[in-house]
């Protein structure tokens, strides 16, 4: 029971999310693609929630913290247009596939996440039963093996699926990660059709569906901060390439990339490198800036937390020293690790597109982003004495990101 | 429109990694339909190195008062034992407890800094101020006695 509740819980983010229907862009695509917007947005409206609450010191409740998600939900859904749209079934009937063999996989516990075990479950859990982003528990100095200053994003998300279940469920956090692939391929349909049209929009989605399902099975990331940090980064990278000129879009973008940057560590690059492509090819620093703000203020106050109760850790650790005389080896192990077991097809189905396209110029955001992402994997690993067992450990992971930029850049690409 | 070659791209991609995505979750080892009892069961074709925690800890949680310091690892030849996997479930699977690394189980540390029980996993642990209190198939527990 406490585990269909967790679910439960996680699924109910949708409902507040309905807020963002209220962006006419949103409003005119799919229903999936709205639904699958919807939890993306109710997840960021979530983590904010408990964050403010956290600092204004309200205490986490049912009531404190659902009266608010219900009122939002209600308020989005007031004269939205719920029909279902029935084509791209084949399509839709393709991504579930994927989405029905994660589903197995988490439920038979093939794809779960160490990290699960041993910070991210433990931290939500904390956080649940302290009421509050627990600072003594972050910084108790034998932990620090749980990454003191890993931002909070998904134990909050954790700590509010606890809070509808009373308790923690370690099944139901592995359900995050099918509807977060769920989510993410509906959201990049419903935002590349418009741009791109309906038909490549629904072959870049089973193709997106295809790479991310099986790399969360072979990078094992079930109930990790993987799932929805694509799932951000999706919907922040396919808003500003398809619709990076509307305001609408920005305003997405500026919310999905806020939650990137408080979901892992590496979001904050995956941010700074979106900023700047954004600035390149848009070049309106003042959009710009407005998209990056949100991000400036929540990862600011973030590390800010941090430094107050001397938890920074990670987000200091680009002062040391860089190996550069592992380049080579480190770039080999990376590569190697990029072929996924499956002789580089994902990377092969992404890029061969883009060789056959004449219209590159549409994707240079998302390239831009992949090339940056890929450079910045390789400098995290070159800041480690000895990377090779961190480089298997994770490669196929934070790889991903690069993937799912590329899976853009061909969709916006293409003929 | 889509270009046949795109499509045929596509589609060819989509099915090779439809295979290795099946192949991948049925390497991981049988049985196949049958619901299991950690969520670590068939993470590889090996045991996991935090399985026997992970069915250990639940059986022991409802043994132990709220706020006793405990550490859990796996003992090696009876002595504790730096166990990262180990310590960091205790974490997760004892909300209730303060779980302290294993040192604070050593025979260096002075009497009134030993944690209040120890959960070894698998092997048995040895130590003059801990007696064993409850014993399962995946591992023991002990208290400290003062």
């Amino acid at each position: 029971m406490k585990d269909a509740l967790f679910v439960a819980g996680i699924l109910f983010l949708i409902f507040p999310g309905l807020v963002l229907w209220r962006l006419p862009l949103i409003a005119r695509v799919d229903l999936t693609a709205r639904l699958a917007i919807a939890f993306a947005g109710g997840v960021a409206i979530v983590t904010l929630l408990l964050y403010v609450y956290n600092f204004a010191h309200i205490p986490w409740t049912r009531t404190t913290v659902g009266t608010p998600l219900i009122a939002l939900g209600v308020f989005g859904l007031r004269g939205a247009n719920l029909k279902w749209d029935s084509r791209g079934r084949l399509s839709s009937a393709l991504i579930l596939v994927f989405v029905a063999l994660t589903i197995y996989g988490v439920i038979t516990a093939r794809e779960t996440c160490g990290d699960l075990i041993f910070f991210w479950g433990p931290k939500g859990q904390r956080f649940h039963y302290a009421g509050k982003i627990d600072a003594d528990f972050l910084g108790y100095n034998h932990y620090y093996l749980m990454h003191y200053d890993y931002p909070p994003l998904l134990p909050l998300a954790y700590a509010w699926a606890s809070l509808v279940a009373h308790q923690f469920s370690w099944w139901g956090a592995l359900f995050f990660t099918p509807v977060a692939l769920l989510a993410m391929a509906f959201a990049f349909r419903g935002l590349a059709a418009p741009a791109v049209g309906e038909e490549r929009a629904r072959w870049y989605a089973v193709l997106l569906a295809a790479i991310v399902g099986y790399g969360f099975a072979i990078g094992m990331v079930g109930g990790a901060a993987e799932p929805p940090l694509l799932l951000f980064e999706i919907i922040a990278i396919a808003a500003l390439t398809f619709a990076g000129d509307q305001r609408d879009a920005q305003i997405l973008a500026a919310i999905a990339l806020a939650a990137v940057a408080l979901t892992k560590v590496e979001g904050a690059a995956f941010v700074a490198i979106t900023v700047v492509a954004y600035l390149i090819v848009s070049r309106k620093a003042v959009r710009t800036a407005l998209v990056a703000l949100p991000v400036v203020a929540l990862l600011g106050s973030w590390i800010l937390f941090c430094w107050r109760h001397n938890l920074l850790d990670s987000y200091g650790r680009a002062k040391s020293a860089m190996h550069l005389e592992l380049f080579r080896r480190t770039l080999t192990e990376t590569l190697h690790q990029a072929s996924y077991d499956v002789g580089w097809v994902p990377w092969i189905a992404t890029l061969a597109p883009l060789a056959i396209s004449r219209r590159l110029r549409r994707s240079l955001l998302p390239l831009i982003v992949a090339a940056g992402t890929m450079a910045s994997t390789l400098f995290f690993y070159l800041h480690a004495d000895n990377p090779w067992w961190w480089i298997e450990a994770s490669a196929q992971r934070v790889l991903l990101t690069p993937l799912v930029c590329l899976v853009v850049a061909s969709a916006a690409a293409s003929e | 429109m889509t270009t046949r070659i795109e499509k045929t791209i596509i589609a060819l991609a989509t099915l090779i990694l439809l295979i290795a995505f099946v192949n991948r979750l049925y390497t991981r080892g049988g049985p196949y339909f049958q619901l299991t009892q950690t969520i670590v069961d068939h993470v590889g074709p090996n045991k996991h190195e935090t399985r026997d925690a992970l069915v250990l800890l639940p059986k022991i949680r409802p043994l132990l008062p709220r706020g006793a310091q405990v550490a859990c690892f796996r003992p090696i030849n009876g002595a504790q034992n730096y166990d990262t996997p180990n310590f960091l479930t205790a974490i997760g699977q004892l909300p209730d407890q303060k779980v302290q690394p294993s040192f604070f189980a050593s025979l260096d540390t002075p009497p009134a800094s030993l944690v209040d029980y120890v959960i070894a996993v698998r092997d048995p642990f040895t130590h003059p101020a801990y007696h064993i209190v409850a014993e399962f198939p995946e591992g023991r527990l002990y208290k400290v006695a003062r």
